[in-house]
C-alpha cells in the first residue's frame, strides 16, 4: 500500500525539468489564442416593435404595465402618466389591453405612495370615459375588490383616496356599482364608525344594542366632521345609484319619485301595439298579439302564488328585502344621528342663535337628510315602502324631533368676512367637498320632506293626529311660506315641495289644512314666465290630485282645485298656438275632468267653448292634429251646444284646418249627443235640440257660409266659370285639395242624415233648406252643388216626390257640373281623377235616382240657344250619358226628348256631319237604342 | 225534434210583439217568446240557465222570466234607479245592474244587496264577468273601465270600500262595449269605445295589449272563442275583423288579395250594437239600429240570415240552450228571492227571514291562493267566497 502511495504521489507532482536552450513547454492551463473575433450585427433584435405604438420615451404598452411592478414609487407614477399618455395618442389600446390595465391599474389603489395613486385615479378616470359600462363590465368584481381593500386599508391616506376612486365609479358605472352593494355598505360604515365590542349603550342612546359607534381618528389631516362629511356625501351618491338602479328595473310607473311626470297612468311596463284600421287592411304585415298562446303569465301580472321568499336574481342580496332594508337603517340612521349631533354641539359654540348654522355644518345637515330621504326609496316595493316609513316613525319620529325639528327652520349663518378668506386656503389643504355649500332652501325643503314621510295614513278623524299635527305645524307653514311668497323656486325644490304638499294633503284629511297648501301651490302655479318644465311640473300635481280624489272627500271639495279646473278652458283659449305641448297637457287635464263630469269644469267649457272652437282662431285649428283629436273628443262632454257653438264647429268642418277624418269623427260625435242618434244608455239631457242639429247638417253639407256665397255672387267673371246655355249656374271651382274636404264631409254628412230615423221627412226638411237658402245662387261652387247631388241621391225615398223648382235648381246644377266634367276631363292631370269621378259619380247617383231630375236636364237642352263650339260639348255629354248603364232605362224612358235633341244637333251642324264628335254621338245612341227598340229610333233620325 | 245546441237570445227597444225571442242557431226557427215590456241596451241575461233576466227600458225595474215559462212574468225586481246594463255571473251566485253610475250587487240565494260600487262618474254602460265568475269588469261613460275582484267586493266589514282590481283608463270617450274572454283570471278583455279605437287588455296585470284605430266609433266588440279574431261593430254598421293571430306560414304566395283576415262585413246600415261568435266560431251574430239581426258565415264573410225586427236591436247574443228550457215541466232549482234594495237588511228592518250562513273571507293577500286550482279546474273556483247555500232542488219539488 505504502509503494502504491509512492508511486502516485510521484505521477501526480512529476518535475518538469526545464533545458536551456529549449522553449519552455506550455502550462496546462495556457489559453489558446489562435482564434479572431468578429462582430456580430443583431439587426432586429434592439429595433422596437413596429405596430406596438410607444409613448414619447418610445415605451409600449407592456413596457409601461411591467413597470406598475416597480419598487420605485416615481417609476410607477412615471408608468401611469405614460399609460394614459398612450391611450390618449393610440384610443385602440385601450380595447385590446383593458383587462391588464384595469387589473394593473387597480392593484396600485392601494399603493403608498399619495402621487401613484392620484395618477391611478387619474388613469381610471380616462379609462372610464372611454369604455362603456357594459364593457367593463366582466372586470368590475376585481374592481370592487381592490376598491374596498383601499377602503379598508389601515392607512387613511389610502383610504381618502380610495373615496375618489369610488367618485369615477359613480360618475361612470353608477349600476355595475350599484348592483351588489352589501360589501359597500359595511365599507362606508367602517369609514366613519367602529364595531364596538361592549354594549351598545355608550353613549346612552336608550340601549338598544348598538353594535356600531362613531369613531374619529386623530391621524388624519382633516377634522373628524369634514372626513364624515366626505363619506357621506359619497353614501348619499352611492345609494342614489341604487335607488335609481333599481327604479329602472321596476319601471317607471310604480315607483314615487317620478310621481308628477307619470300622468293618468300612460306609462305601462309594456308598450301596447298600436295599430290603425287603414294600415291593417292595405299593409302587408300581419301582428301577432298572443306570443305564448297565453300559456306563460306575463311577468307584470298582479297575481302572486305564493309570497316571495327569496330575493329575486337581479336584485342585490344587500338591500334585495324590505328586512335588508331595514336592518341597513337601524345600523346607519343611529350613526347619522350621532353625526348631526357632534356637529351641531361644536357648531353651536360658534353661533349664539340655534338657528343659524354655519356652511360646513349645513352641508352636514343636508347629507345626513338626504340619506335618510334615499333610506326610505330603497325598498324594494311599493308596499314595503310603507310599512318602511311606520317602522321609521315608531323607531326614530321622537329622535328626528329632537335634533331636526326642534329648531327648524334653519338659516345661514353669515360668516365674518376674514373666515371667508382664510376658507379658499383650508379647502386647499383639505380634499375639496363637492356640495359644499348648500342652501338653506334646500336643507329646509329636503328636512320637510324627510318629515313628512313619516307622517302616517290617521286611521280616524281626532285624536290619532294630534301628536303629528304638533310638530306638522312649522313643516307646513314654512311650505305654505315658501310656495306663497311669489319668489321663484328651482325644479328641484319645487318637485320636492309639492312632494312634501302632496304628502300632507293626502294624509292629512282636514279640509282646511288641505284648503291652505293648495292656495299656496297655486300662487306658484299663477306665476308668469314659469318655464314649461315648471309650469308641467304644476300642472301634472293638480290633476294627479284631481284624479286622486275619488277616496279623498276633502280634496274633492276644494274650492281652490274647482278653481283651478275652472280656469283651465281660458287658459287654453288664451294660450292659443304658442305652446302645443303646454296645451296638450291642459287638454289632458280638461279631458280628465270633462269624463268625469266636474261641474265647475263644464261649466267654464261651455261660456269658453264657442272661442275655442273658433274657426279662425280657436284652439282647434290651432293646435297639431293630436290636440285637435282631443278638442273634438271633448266636445262629447259638453252638457249643452248652443247654436252658435254648432255654427262654429261647422266652419271648422268645412274650412279644411282641421283633416276630413277629424271632421267626420267630430260629426259623429255630434250626431251621438243628439236625440235622433238613438244611442244612449240611460236618462240624458238632451245637449242639443234637433233643430240646431239639423241645420248643423245642413250648413256643413253645403260646405260655404252665407258671407262666402255672397261674395262669390259679387266677385267678378276672372274667379267663377261665366255661365252658359249648357251651364245654366256659372261654377265657381273649388280648390282640389278643398274639394276632396268637403266630399269626406258630404260622405259623412249624408251617413247622419241616413240614420236620422224617417227618410222622407228628413228629405222635406233639405228640400226646404236648400229651397230656402241656395236656390236663389247665381255662382255656386262645384264642390257644393256635387255634394247637394250626392245627398239628394243617397237620401231620397221612393215614396217621396221632391218639389218642382228644387228640381229644377238640382237639373242645373247636374248640367252645369257635367260641362265642368267635359273641361275637366280635357286636363289630364292625374290628381283630378277624384274630383272627376266625384262629380260624374253624383251627377250619374242623381240622375239615375230621380228620373224626373234627366228629364228636367233633357228639356233645358236647347240646341238653337247654342253657339258653334258649344255642339260638341253637348254631343259629348250626351253621349257620355248614353253610355253609362245606369242611366240606360233614364235614356229610353226619355227617347223622344233625346231625339228631338239629336235632330236639332244634326240640323244645326249640317255642314260638317262628319265630324267625330258627331259619329260618336250617334254611334252611342244606335247602341243604346238598337239594344231595347231595334234600328227603330235611327231611322227616324234620317 | 231534438234539443237545440246553441240558441240566439234577441231583443229589440220596440218590443212590440214580445220582449225577448229564442230562436233556433242553424235554422232560425223561431223557439220561444218571453212577453212583456222591452229591454234595454245590454241588459238581458240568464241567470243560471234557469231564469231571463231584462231590464225594462227607462224604467227601473228588471223583468224576470222562467225560462220555461214564457208567457208569465215571473217577477219585477225593483230597482233604485233605471237600470243601464246587467249581467249574472256565470256560477249563478251574483246579479250585477249598473244603476246611473253606481254598480249594484246582488246575492242571488239571500237577495241581499252586498255592495253598492261607486267608482265610476258617468252612467255605465257595460257590465261582464270573467267565465270563472272571479272578476268582472264595468265600463262607463267616464272612459273608465275598471276590473272588480269578486274577493274584495263582497266584502261584509262595513267600512271597507272596495276598490277595483285595475283601473282601465285609456279611452279617451264612453266605452260602448266589453268582451271577456275565456281562461279566468287570465283572460283578455276587449273595449270598444267611441273614440274609435277598440283596446285589448290582459286581465292579470291590467296591461293594454293593444289598440287599434278605426275610421269610425265602436259600438260592440266580441272575441271568437279561440281569440284568434276580434270582432268590431261599427257606428257605420260595418263589423271589422281583425286577425290577432296572423298565420304567416305561406310566406311564398305573393299574389294573395286578401290579406291576413282582416276584413269588413258589409250589410248593417246603422249601429251595430251586439255582436256575438257561436261556439264553434264559424257563426257571427249581430244585432244592429237598423232593426236588423244578422247572422254571418265568419269565414265566408256571408251574411247567411236577416232576421227582422220590429225596432232597434237591443240585445243578441248566442248561448247554449239551457236544459230547463225547452222542457215545460220543469222548475227552477232555487225560488228567486226577493231583491233588496238597501245595504243593510238589518237596519231596514226587512231581513228577517235571510237565513245565510255567512263565512268570513280568508285575508286579502292569501285570495288567489287557489288561483291555479281555480284555473284548472276550469269550473267554479273551489273556494267561492262567499255565502255557501245548498241547492235545495228535492226539498223545492216535495214543497210543490
Amino acid at each position: 500500500m505504502t509503494k502504491c502511495k509512492k508511486k502516485k504521489r510521484q505521477d501526480d507532482f512529476q518535475k518538469v525539468k526545464l533545458k536551456v536552450g529549449k522553449t519552455k513547454p506550455k502550462a496546462g492551463n495556457a489559453t489558446n489564442i489562435n482564434f479572431r473575433t468578429k462582430g456580430i450585427n443583431l439587426t432586429e433584435q434592439l429595433k422596437k416593435d413596429a405596430n406596438a405604438p410607444t409613448t414619447h420615451r418610445k415605451l409600449n404598452i407592456k413596457d409601461l404595465l411591467s413597470q406598475l411592478h416597480h419598487y420605485s414609487g416615481t417609476v410607477k407614477q412615471g408608468a401611469l402618466v405614460g399609460l394614459r399618455e398612450l391611450l390618449t395618442l393610440h384610443p385602440s389600446e385601450l380595447d385590446q389591453h383593458l383587462s391588464s390595465l384595469l387589473s394593473e391599474a387597480a392593484a396600485v389603489f392601494t399603493d403608498k405612495d399619495p402621487n401613484v395613486r392620484m395618477s391611478a385615479t387619474r388613469l381610471l378616470r380616462f379609462i372610464a370615459q372611454s369604455v362603456p359600462a357594459e364593457r367593463t363590465s366582466p372586470f368590475f368584481p376585481l374592481l370592487s375588490a381592490h376598491l374596498s381593500c383601499a377602503m379598508t386599508h389601515i392607512e387613511t391616506g389610502i383610504q381618502e383616496d380610495a373615496l375618489k376612486v369610488l367618485d369615477v365609479l359613480l360618475d361612470h358605472y353608477p349600476a355595475l356599482l350599484a348592483a351588489r352593494p352589501a360589501l359597500l355598505l359595511t365599507n362606508f360604515l367602517e369609514l366613519i364608525s367602529h364595531r364596538s365590542t361592549g354594549g351598545g349603550a355608550r353613549k346612552g342612546q336608550e340601549g338598544k344594542g348598538r353594535s356600531w359607534a362613531l369613531s374619529v381618528n386623530p391621524n388624519r389631516n382633516v377634522t373628524g366632521q369634514q372626513w364624515r362629511l366626505t363619506v357621506l356625501f359619497r353614501l348619499g351618491r352611492f345609494l342614489q345609484a341604487v335607488v335609481e338602479e333599481r327604479r329602472g328595473e321596476e319601471g317607471v310607473a310604480c315607483v314615487s319619485g317620478d310621481m308628477f311626470s307619470v300622468l293618468n297612468g300612460q306609462g305601462g311596463a309594456n308598450a301596447p301595439l298600436e295599430l290603425n284600421w287603414e294600415e291593417l287592411t292595405y299593409g302587408k304585415g300581419g301582428f301577432q298579439v298572443f306570443e305564448h298562446s297565453g300559456a306563460m303569465p306575463t311577468p307584470h301580472s298582479t297575481f302572486k302564488l305564493r309570497p316571495e321568499t327569496e330575493p329575486g336574481a337581479g336584485v342585490s342580496e344587500g338591500l334585495g328585502t324590505g328586512e335588508a332594508v331595514r336592518g341597513f337603517a337601524s345600523t346607519l340612521v343611529p350613526l347619522l344621528l350621532d353625526v348631526w349631533v357632534e356637529a351641531s354641539a361644536s357648531d353651536r359654540s360658534k353661533t349664539d342663535s340655534a338657528h343659524l348654522l354655519t356652511p360646513d355644518a349645513m352641508s352636514l345637515m343636508y347629507q345626513v337628510l338626504s340619506i335618510l330621504q334615499l333610506l326610505r326609496k330603497l325598498a324594494p316595493q311599493r308596499e314595503h315602502q310603507d310599512t318602511l316609513d311606520a317602522w321609521f316613525r315608531s323607531e326614530y319620529l321622537g329622535d328626528f324631533k329632537q335634533h331636526f325639528m326642534k329648531n327648524f327652520p334653519y338659516g345661514n349663518l353669515d360668516t365674518p368676512k376674514q373666515r371667508r378668506k382664510t376658507d379658499p386656503k383650508r379647502s386647499k389643504q383639505a380634499p375639496t367637498i363637492p356640495g359644499q355649500t348648500v342652501e338653506p332652501l334646500a336643507l329646509n325643503v329636503l328636512l320637510c320632506q324627510v318629515m313628512v314621510s313619516m307622517v302616517t295614513l290617521s286611521q280616524g278623524e281626532g285624536p290619532a293626529q294630534e301628536p303629528d299635527a304638533e310638530w306638522l305645524m312649522p313643516l307646513r307653514g314654512f311650505v305654505q311660506e315658501t310656495m306663497s311668497s311669489g319668489a321663484k323656486l328651482s325644479q328641484r325644490h319645487l318637485h320636492t315641495l309639492l312632494e312634501t304638499v302632496w304628502r300632507m294633503v293626502t294624509t292629512q284629511r282636514s279640509r282646511a289644512v288641505t284648503e291652505d297648501l293648495l292656495q299656496a301651490v297655486y300662487v306658484q302655479y299663477q306665476q308668469m314666465n314659469l318655464n314649461l318644465q315648471t309650469r308641467t311640473l304644476l300642472l301634472s300635481f293638480y290633476s294627479r290630485l284631481y284624479l286622486q280624489e275619488h277616496n279623498h272627500t276633502h280634496i274633492a271639495r276644494s274650492r281652490v282645485l274647482s278653481r283651478w279646473l275652472a280656469a283651465l278652458p281660458l287658459q287654453l283659449s288664451q294660450l292659443g298656438h304658442r305652446n302645443p305641448a303646454l296645451s296638450d297637457r291642459l287638454l289632458l287635464s280638461i279631458q280628465a275632468a270633462a269624463s268625469r263630469g266636474n261641474k265647475a269644469l263644464l261649466n267654464s267649457l261651455r261660456t269658453h267653448a264657442c272661442k275655442l272652437y273658433d274657426p279662425q282662431e280657436g284652439s282647434v285649428v290651432l293646435l297639431p292634429a293630436e290636440s285637435q283629436q282631443r278638442l273634438v273628443q271633448l266636445l262629447y262632454f259638453l252638457p249643452v251646444m248652443s247654436q252658435g257653438l254648432l255654427a262654429n264647429l261647422s266652419r271648422c268642418c268645412t274650412a279644411g284646418r282641421v283633416s276630413a277624418g277629424l271632421a267626420a269623427s267630430l260629426i259623429r260625435i255630434i250626431h251621438l249627443r243628439s236625440s235622433l242618434s238613438g244611442w244612449s244608455v240611460g236618462s240624458q239631457d238632451a245637449t242639443l235640440r234637433d233643430v240646431d242639429y239639423i241645420s248643423f247638417l245642413f250648413s256643413t253639407l253645403t260646405g260655404f257660409s252665407s258671407d262666402e256665397l255672397a261674395t262669390l255672387q259679387e266677385a267678378g267673371d276672372e274667379s267663377v266659370l261665366p255661365p252658359s246655355p249648357l251651364s245654366p249656374l256659372s261654377l265657381y271651382p273649388t280648390p282640389l285639395e278643398q274639394f276632396t274636404h268637403h266630399w269626406d264631409v258630404v260622405e259623412e254628412v249624408c251617413h247622419c242624415l241616413e240614420t236620422l230615423g224617417s227618410r222622407s221627412q228628413c228629405f222635406d226638411v233639405l228640400q226646404n233648406g236648400i229651397c230656402k237658402n241656395l236656390m236663389g245662387l247665381a255662382v255656386v261652387p262645384d264642390s257644393m252643388a256635387a255634394g247637394l247631388l250626392r245627398a239628394v241621391a243617397r237620401l231620397l225615398d221612393l215614396s217621396f216626390l221632391p218639389s218642382e223648382p228644387l228640381l229644377r235648381f238640382l237639373s242645373r246644377c247636374c248640367l252645369s257640373l257635367l260641362s265642368l266634367l267635359l273641361t275637366l276631363q280635357q286636363d289630364t292631370a292625374s290628381e283630378n281623377n277624384h274630383k272627376r269621378e266625384a262629380v260624374w259619380g253624383a251627377c250619374v247617383a242623381a240622375l239615375s235616382s230621380v228620373p224626373r231630375l234627366l228629364r228636367l236636364v233633357l228639356q233645358s237642352l236647347q240646341v238653337r240657344d247654342l253657339c258653334e263650339e258649344e255642339l260638341p260639348q253637348l254631343a259629348q255629354i250626351l253621349s257620355l250619358l248614353l253610355q253609362h248603364t245606369a242611366l240606360c232605362n233614364q235614356m229610353l224612358a226619355n227617347a223622344t226628348l233625346l231625339q228631338r235633341i239629336i235632330q236639332d244637333l244634326t240640323r244645326y251642324c249640317r255642314g260638317e256631319s262628319k265630324e267625330q264628335w258627331m259619329t260618336d254621338l250617334l254611334y252611342c245612341y244606335s247602341v243604346t237604342m238598337a239594344t231595347h227598340h231595334g234600328n227603330l229610333g235611327l231611322r227616324d233620325i234620317y | 225534434m231534438s234539443a237545440p245546441m246553441e240558441i240566439v237570445v234577441c231583443a229589440d227597444s220596440a218590443g212590440q210583439l214580445w220582449n225577448c225571442a229564442v230562436l233556433e242557431l242553424h235554422s232560425g226557427t223561431n223557439l220561444l217568446a218571453y212577453r212583456g215590456g222591452n229591454t234595454s241596451s245590454r241588459s238581458l241575461t240568464v241567470l243560471n240557465g234557469e231564469y231571463i233576466l231584462g231590464a225594462q227600458l227607462g224604467k227601473n225595474f228588471i223583468n224576470v222570466w222562467e225560462i220555461q215559462r214564457k208567457d208569465q212574468l215571473q217577477q219585477k225586481i225593483v230597482c233604485p234607479g233605471i237600470v243601464t246594463c246587467l249581467t249574472t255571473s256565470p256560477n249563478g251566485l251574483y246579479l250585477v245592474a249598473g244603476i246611473a253610475e253606481a254598480i249594484y250587487f246582488w246575492e242571488v240565494s239571500t237577495g241581499n244587496l252586498l255592495a253598492i260600487l261607486n267608482r265610476h262618474y258617468q252612467d255605465l254602460t257595460c257590465l261582464r264577468f270573467t267565465d270563472d265568475s272571479s272578476h268582472f269588469i264595468s265600463g262607463g261613460k267616464d272612459n273608465l273601465a275598471l276590473v272588480w275582484s269578486l274577493a274584495s267586493v263582497v266584502q261584509l266589514d262595513p267600512s271597507h270600500t272596495p276598490e277595483p282590481r285595475h283601473v282601465l283608463c285609456r279611452h279617451s270617450l264612453p266605452i260602448t262595449d266589453i268582451h271577456c274572454g275565456l281562461m279566468g283570471p287570465q283572460a283578455r278583455i276587449a273595449t270598444a269605445s267611441l273614440d274609435q279605437t277598440v283596446k285589448l287588455w290582459e286581465l292579470s296585470s291590467g296591461e293594454i295589449l293593444l289598440s287599434v284605430l278605426f275610421d269610425v266609433g265602436i259600438m260592440s266588440v266580441t272575441l271568437d272563442p279561440c281569440e284568434y279574431y276580434l270582432f268590431c261593430g261599427g257606428s257605420d254598421g260595418g263589423i271589422f275583423q281583425v286577425s290577432l293571430c296572423s298565420q304567416s306560414l305561406n310566406r311564398d304566395q305573393t299574389f294573395q288579395s286578401d290579406n291576413e283576415g282582416n276584413q269588413v262585413f258589409k250589410g248593417h246600415r246603422n249601429l251595430v250594437t251586439c255582436l256575438s261568435v257561436s261556439m264553434d266560431g264559424t257563426l257571427l251574430l249581430s244585432g244592429s239600429h237598423d232593426e236588423t239581426i244578422r247572422l254571418w258565415d265568419i269565414q265566408s264573410k256571408q251574411s247567411v240570415r236577416v232576421i227582422n225586427h220590429k225596432g232597434p236591436v237591443t240585445n243578441a247574443l248566442i248561448i247554449p240552450a239551457p236544459a230547463n228550457m225547452f222542457l215545460p215541466d220543469s222548475r227552477p232549482g232555487i225560488p228567486l228571492p226577493r231583491f233588496s234594495r238597501h245595504l243593510n237588511p238589518l237596519e231596514q228592518g226587512e231581513g228577517t227571514e235571510t237565513g245565510g250562513v255567512c263565512l268570513r273571507l280568508a285575508p286579502p293577500h292569501t285570495e288567489w291562493r287557489s288561483h291555479s286550482t281555480v284555473f284548472g279546474g276550469g269550473g267554479l273556483p273551489s273556494d267561492e267566497p262567499g255565502p255557501v247555500w245548498p241547492r235545495p232542488r228535492e226539498e223545492t219539488k216535495k214543497a210543490h
